[in-house]
């Protein structure tokens, strides 16, 4: 079998990319962990998370840069995350393979308290 | 804000940093964690102080978890078997042996269980009154003193000296002192003695006690007054005044005077004994002698030292100021010292040398266990031959079948270990019921945590003592020739060790039979010692008449007559006299004293005496032989003529050549004005004080001439013991219902309790030695046993070419005989060279008794040749055919 390009993505890892892009440029780890818990509604382990950032930096998919440091701080630098093309493209890859396998299945996914 | 602002967990940053890479990627997310937490802190300071908790841990551990993954590329190794799989395999199948080779278990299990049983109990006697501090905060550095005599014996203080003391010495940072006394309590129903103590108003405090219910006593309590100021134990508090919550300023009536509760001593309280009652003893005032300083009115000291004062420097202090109070008061003090030692050591006592021989014994008691133990493992091991060859051939290491064999071991001890435990609360309770309730500290000896801590001790040590040799010599087995060897003969080298070891365990067995034989000797010679009078059929009570001004010289002689009068009339009764002393339990008063016709000796020269005020019928009621002249009759009475009886040794020691009839001697010192007394009657001696010590120098006075409120009644009667002590009670009673009746014992109770503390020594020694004795002949009997069933084929072939049973029989028994014989001539060695540590604990019985050591020796080799000759027996019986057909 010929090697995909994408890489295969776990699930946190598409959150956590997902997570980037909306950001922008407040993409940094207080901001990551905040926006990950407000939207899943469950806690996010910190180490899982910078490990997770990482290993996505490792793979190609994340890039960073570093950005002075607030006083609330005490001035230590913020590490600004953007996903990179590589990225997009896994990101992608994961998102159609979802949406394909949900197609058809909007009255059984669809959450029944949004009406 | 004004304040300064809320800093994560310091110790979970330090721990974080540490954890994360250095440079900017762990900067970026330390500041993350910080940024955060001052966020979450605005809401909950606990909060957020728990999230940083939590994220930084979870952050240091998978980041270095991540960082070790990354540096070892390639798959993490393969999991080894780790140290505690095969130690749990171990653990596993060595109960599984332990459980098939069911007879060497339980023999093992009974042997680990009584010596570390034994061990354990004995330990626990030793922690509790020896090891363990008092139960006093600071116990360490409290001190018990006393006045010595000129011959260096302890005496009591007196007031003037006491205060002295207390005024002088700077060692202590508090110094109090205290005396027994007893007092009737006329509130409650009958009248009731108690047992309490005049304590200085400083005593409890030195002890670092204070009452757990109203005040301690105060300087001003101790002096004259109306009403006496007491503090109650708990216990008295709780049985007698029914825990009444209104206790404090309660009024009592104690010998016939108000006194006046102002506190409850904390529960558990003891010195030395549980007293009912403490007293100020500055109630005193000026009575009982208090302000004269030749008086020793029965006070004892004791001090805290100051921190960083030693024991030795605050006895020399000591010394130097009773040398210095003989210098400015030569008249009372002249020649006499001071003693000091540590409070702990003064409440055990003669206790301690007992509790070390005991706990040596029982030392070797478990030496002798561990020695039997291995002897075992290493026949055991002789029969796993086979099995350590084939594991040692599968690939089994060496060190791992060492470590295989020393696992069982431990199994085999801490199962050991578990019943010993059993084993020791067991032996304690049965020590503690034979244990006269009279000892120091016994109420403090318990199972408690440091003693299980010991058997956990005791228990691991053993597995390893009898472990290890057993172990190295079975893990032999694991060269390749073994294997080819395995199947038939013994080993001679185990073989030879084993009877190594039941030598050394006959060699103990000697030693701790002897120091058995030497404690039953003892006691032997403490029952049949002569006291001097008839023990038997005696009953005696004590009385006390207290109560003030109510009593008068006239009505308390009038009261001792008719008690006198009436018990002459009890069924039963042929005979009663009246004391102040009981023979065996002690005097009740020593004092000095000066004789007519020979010259006043210089005063530290001054003989004393034991003086005891009887009643007439006293030395036909106890069966004393009169020597010479008479002894007191009804006519002596208090106008008449002043009289004493004196003692043979009294007589001899000061008219060696000639009759004491005549002679005249004066309690006290010269100058006091007591009368001079003629000496009509010598009568043999008694021992007083004890069986073990020597009567001491006696003179009778008549009871009528010498007054005591406090007195003893003995009645002899003939046979009918039983209702005797009963009827005596009510009879005083019913003469005045003030006067408390306690103390009624038999006389060879009164025996009983001088000698409990040797007869539980040679009780605990006894079992001891059996034990020993047993461990000994089994150990012998399972080597030759064993001998003669790896020598099978041996015998078989000797009987084939014409031995004759009894030759067989005549070999196997000679083995073992020299065996015996080489033990017990070690034994016999370090027993002499032992037993002399025992000296202090016997009794007309040196150390070296040749008749001990005789009895031990004979009854050893009997037992070990009755041990032999079983095995032997069956050696003999070998059949030749069957023998060599085994092949």
């Amino acid at each position: 079998m010929p090697s995909p390009t994408p890489l295969p993505l776990g699930e946190f890892e598409q959150l956590v990319l997902l997570a980037i892009l909306q950001l922008g440029p407040d993409a940094y780890g207080v901001g990551i962990g905040r926006k990950l818990e407000e939207e899943t509604g469950r806690g996010v382990s910190r180490g899982a998370l910078y490990t997770t950032l990482d290993r996505l930096e490792d793979k190609g998919l994340v890039r960073w840069k570093l950005v002075a440091g607030s006083a609330e701080r005490g001035r230590l630098p913020r590490r600004i995350y953007s996903v990179s093309a590589t990225g997009l493209t896994a990101l992608r890859a994961a998102q159609q393979a979802f949406r394909r396998l949900a197609r058809g299945l909007d009255h059984i996914l669809r959450d029944p308290s949004v009406k | 804000m004004s304040r300064a602002p809320f800093t994560p967990p310091a110790i979970a940053r330090r721990l974080l940093v540490l954890a994360l890479p250095t440079g900017a990627r762990g900067d970026t997310i330390a500041g993350d964690l910080d940024e955060e937490f001052r966020h979450r802190a605005a809401g909950s300071r606990l909060g957020a102080s728990l999230w940083y908790w939590r994220a930084a841990c979870g952050v240091s551990l998978r980041m270095s978890a991540d960082r070790w993954r990354r540096r070892h590329t390639g798959p993490p190794p393969p999991p080894r078997a780790s140290l505690m799989d095969t130690l749990l395999q171990d653990i596993r199948q060595g109960a599984y042996t332990l459980a098939r080779a069911r007879r060497f278990t339980t023999a093992s299990l009974a042997t680990l269980a009584i010596g570390i049983g034994a061990a354990t109990a004995i330990f626990s006697v030793v922690n509790a009154m020896v090891l363990r501090p008092l139960p006093y905060p600071n116990a360490d550095r409290l001190m018990w003193a006393a006045e010595t005599l000129p011959t260096g014996g302890v005496m009591t203080l007196s007031w003037p000296n006491y205060q002295d003391w207390h005024a002088r010495l700077t060692s202590f940072e508090a110094f109090g002192a205290s005396r027994r006394v007893t007092y009737t309590l006329t509130d409650a129903g009958d009248a009731m003695r108690l047992e309490g103590r005049q304590v200085t108003w400083d005593f409890l405090p030195v002890l670092g006690i204070t009452p757990a219910m109203g005040r301690p006593f105060q300087k001003d309590d101790d002096r004259p007054s109306p009403v006496h100021p007491v503090l109650l134990s708990d216990s008295f508090w709780s049985t007698t005044l029914g825990r009444d919550p209104n206790i404090v300023g309660r009024k009592l009536t104690i010998d016939g005077q108000p006194h006046e509760v102002v506190g409850v001593l904390p529960p558990g309280f003891r010195y030395v004994l549980d007293y009912a009652v403490y007293e100020p003893v500055g109630v005193v005032g000026s009575g009982d002698g208090f302000p004269d300083r030749g008086n020793h009115v029965g006070l004892l000291a004791v001090g805290r030292l100051k921190p960083g004062v030693t024991e030795a420097a605050a006895r020399q202090e000591v010394q130097a100021l009773a040398v210095a109070l003989s210098r400015e008061y030569p008249n009372s003090n002249s020649g006499q010292g001071a003693h000091l030692e540590t409070l702990a050591s003064r409440f055990v006592g003669d206790l301690q040398p007992r509790l070390i021989a005991l706990f040596v014994a029982v030392g070797l008691l478990l030496l002798i266990a561990c020695v039997n133990v291995a002897n075992l493992l290493i026949a055991h091991g002789a029969t796993r031959r086979h099995e350590m060859a084939v594991r040692s051939a599968l690939g089994g290491g060496r060190l791992r079948l060492i470590r295989q064999l020393l696992v069982e071991s431990m199994l085999l001890s801490t199962a050991g270990g578990v019943l010993g435990v059993a084993v020791g609360a067991a032996l304690l309770q049965a020590l503690l019921a034979v244990a006269p309730a009279t000892l120091a500290r016994i109420e403090e000896v318990r199972l408690d945590s440091v003693t299980l801590l010991f058997a956990l001790g005791v228990t691991v040590l053993s597995g390893l003592v009898f472990g290890t040799l057993p172990a190295v010599i079975a893990s032999n087995a694991g060269s390749s020739q073994m294997l080819v060897r395995a199947g038939r003969g013994g080993v001679a080298g185990s073989h030879r060790l084993r009877r190594g070891l039941v030598m050394v365990e006959v060699a103990l067995a000697v030693v701790v039979l002897c120091g058995s034989g030497l404690m039953i000797r003892t006691m032997l010679r403490l029952t049949n010692a002569d006291p001097g009078f008839t023990v038997g059929n005696l009953i005696t009570a004590k009385y006390a008449i207290r109560g003030g001004d109510k009593w008068t010289d006239a009505s308390i002689r009038t009261f001792h007559d008719d008690v006198i009068t009436r018990a002459r009339t009890l069924p039963g009764v042929t005979d009663v006299a009246l004391t102040t002393s009981l023979p065996i339990e002690g005097s009740n008063w020593g004092s000095v004293f000066v004789v007519g016709d020979q010259p006043v000796p210089p005063r530290a020269d001054i003989p004393s005496a034991a003086f005891n005020p009887v009643s007439p019928r006293f030395f036909s009621t106890l069966g004393l032989k009169l020597k010479e002249g008479r002894v007191f009759t009804d006519a002596d009475r208090e106008n008449a003529p002043t009289v004493a009886v004196v003692s043979e040794r009294f007589a001899k020691r000061f008219w060696p050549n000639e009759s004491a009839i005549g002679k005249r001697l004066k309690q006290g010192w010269p100058e006091w004005t007591t009368p001079w007394r003629e000496i009509v009657g010598v009568v043999n001696d008694v021992k007083l004080n004890g069986v073990e010590n020597d009567a001491p120098l006696l003179v009778y006075l008549p009871l009528a001439q010498q007054l005591s409120p406090s007195v003893i009644l003995i009645a002899r009667t003939d046979g009918r013991t039983a209702g005797t002590g009963q009827a005596i009670r009510q009879l005083v009673t019913g003469l005045n219902s003030t006067v408390p009746v306690y103390d009624i014992r038999t006389m060879d109770e009164v025996f009983g309790v001088r000698v409990a503390q040797q007869r539980l020594t040679m009780i605990v020694f006894a079992v001891f030695g059996s034990v020993a004795l047993v461990l000994a002949a089994v150990g012998l009997y399972g080597v030759v046993s064993h001998g003669v069933a790896d020598r099978t084929r041996e015998i078989g072939v000797r009987v084939a070419l014409g031995a004759t049973p009894r030759q067989v029989l005549r070999l196997f028994l000679s083995q073992g005989a020299i065996t015996t014989t080489l033990g017990i001539v070690v034994g016999a060695g370090a027993a002499i060279g032992l037993t002399r540590f025992l000296k202090d604990l016997l009794f007309e019985t040196t150390p070296n008794d040749p008749l001990t050591i005789a009895a031990v020796v004979v009854s050893l080799f009997a037992v070990s040749i009755v041990a032999c000759y079983l095995p032997a027996l069956r050696a003999a019986r070998v059949d030749p055919t069957s023998a060599l057909r085994g092949e």
